[in-house]
């Protein structure tokens, strides 16, 4: 009986110093967070993709309770969420525009011509320090997936070479951009109508963009001669359509002998 | 000599980790970057540390007046689960990018087999003041070793070609076992 006692009260009499010592601790070491990092956390999509700037989703949140940046920050999120965070901060949140990735090369392929069989690693940064890899065009996309690789959303798939971009699932974080070694991403602004857009980087004269691709832009000008409205340009041996003066009659798309211009709606 | 041969033992011959299979589930879930590793390897230290010098001073001083040896592994556990809240919300407080980098493995230090070993092992060994302490340390620091060797291999292991079937827990087994191998040569340093 006074075992059992003498034990109870020392393991008490432990605890008791114990605790009181942790909560003095407790006190000491108390770090005061804003409820609402949580909330906005949650509103985020939490996949920290770094588009905004920031390396996570929690430093975001973070700085938006600082009010570091606006609510409208994270490119990722509809304009849903960015209403849901601009009402928490007690500020008025702009509508967004949604942007999503584009790829400026569009040759399968079968229609890019090899200039030598390439045995290293399979991504595009490295076929790239290897003078390109395989690939005779020095301006097209190299073919390696690593768009693939470094998109977060699964927005884009690999088929016969080329990326495809699923514009559902596109949300314009960038991601591509970064990762493509010849910089064949831009992050257009998303339109409702279909567009008329340039599918090649190539900067290659005529002769030599026909040599090795066959969808490449060879510069030949018809075009700048058929568009009614002046919106073609050639820049620099490619063509470029100036959005503010086309009017999406097609005219280019139907003329073009490589098939470089052509309809791609990004809705 | 003494105390030197002591620290030696706990650190490398008869190392934690690799000898006795010891604190495993840190092992292999913090060390993926070798900053977080190390400062996991730094938190253990610490606790056991203190873990040792405070459980030596229980047993020392209450339990064995007491005649209450049966109470070791309830105090034991008391000592040590006190120890981990209070470093958890000192790494909080002076650190929160690594109070979320270490994540849920910070309050697991509260289970970490190796901890409990050396509040064990304290009696059973009938180590004096100075010797609980040292061997504490000791063997803390020799987990921070193993720690930081085995995130320095994985984060090599980051840029090797690993075939297919032996990527991710498989080959981070196959290191281990490859360490615990190369730590059995520490055998012969010391006598026993």
């Amino acid at each position: 009986m006074n075992l059992i006692l003498i034990s109870t009260l020392t393991m008490g009499g432990l605890a008791a110093v114990f605790a009181l010592f942790l909560s003095i601790a407790n006190k000491k070491f108390k770090v005061e967070e804003d409820p609402r990092v949580e909330q906005i956390l949650g509103y985020l999509p939490g996949i920290n993709c770094g588009a905004c700037g920031y390396a996570s989703c929690r430093s975001l949140a973070e700085a938006t309770v600082k009010e570091e940046v606006l609510a409208s920050a994270c490119i990722v999120s509809g304009n849903d969420t960015v209403q849901k965070i601009a009402a928490l901060m007690g500020v008025q949140a702009g509508s967004t525009q949604r942007k999503l990735a584009f790829l400026h090369c569009g040759a399968l392929q079968s229609q890019r011509r090899k200039k030598a069989e390439y045995e290293g690693v399979k991504t595009c940064q490295a076929a790239n320090l290897l003078m390109g890899g395989d690939l005779a065009c020095s301006y097209g996309c190299l073919g390696y997936s690593d768009c693939q690789a470094s998109c977060p959303f699964d927005a884009i798939s690999v088929n016969g070479g080329l990326p495809r971009i699923d514009a559902a699932k596109c949300t314009g974080c960038g991601n591509c951009v970064k990762a493509c070694p010849r910089n064949l991403f831009t992050l257009e602004v998303l339109d409702e109508e279909p567009d008329y857009r340039v599918v090649c980087s190539s900067l290659d004269k005529g002769k030599k963009a026909r040599k090795v691709c066959k969808k490449a832009c060879i510069a030949c000008g018809i075009c700048v001669k058929v568009c009614p409205f002046d919106a073609c340009e050639l820049e620099d041996n490619l063509a470029v359509i100036d959005e503010r003066n086309c009017q999406r009659c097609g005219v280019c798309a139907q003329r073009c002998p490589t098939g470089a211009i052509s309809l791609n709606s990004l809705c | 000599m003494k105390f030197i041969l002591l620290f030696l033992s706990a650190a490398l011959v008869n190392n934690f980790v690799l000898r006795y299979f010891l604190g495993i589930c840190p092992f292999l879930g913090v060390t993926g970057r070798i900053e977080s590793a190390v400062a996991m390897g730094f938190a253990t230290t610490f606790v056991m540390t203190l873990t040792a010098t405070i459980i030596w001073l229980v047993n020392h001083f209450i339990l064995v007046q007491f005649h209450l040896p049966f109470l070791q592994y309830v105090t034991a556990i008391l000592v040590i689960a006190s120890l981990v809240q209070l470093i958890e919300m000192f790494i909080r407080k002076v650190s929160p990018g690594l109070y979320r980098a270490l994540g849920i493995y910070l309050p697991l230090i509260t289970t970490n087999c190796a901890i409990f070993f050396v509040a064990l092992f304290i009696p059973l060994r009938n180590y004096d003041f100075v010797e609980s302490i040292v061997f504490g340390f000791g063997a803390g620091l020799g987990f921070t070793l193993v720690m930081w060797m085995m995130a320095g291999i994985r984060e090599q292991l980051d840029f090797a070609e690993v075939p297919e079937p032996l990527q991710g827990a498989a080959i981070t087994l196959i290191t281990a076992g490859l360490l615990a191998l190369a730590f059995m040569g520490f055998t012969g340093l010391i006598g026993s």
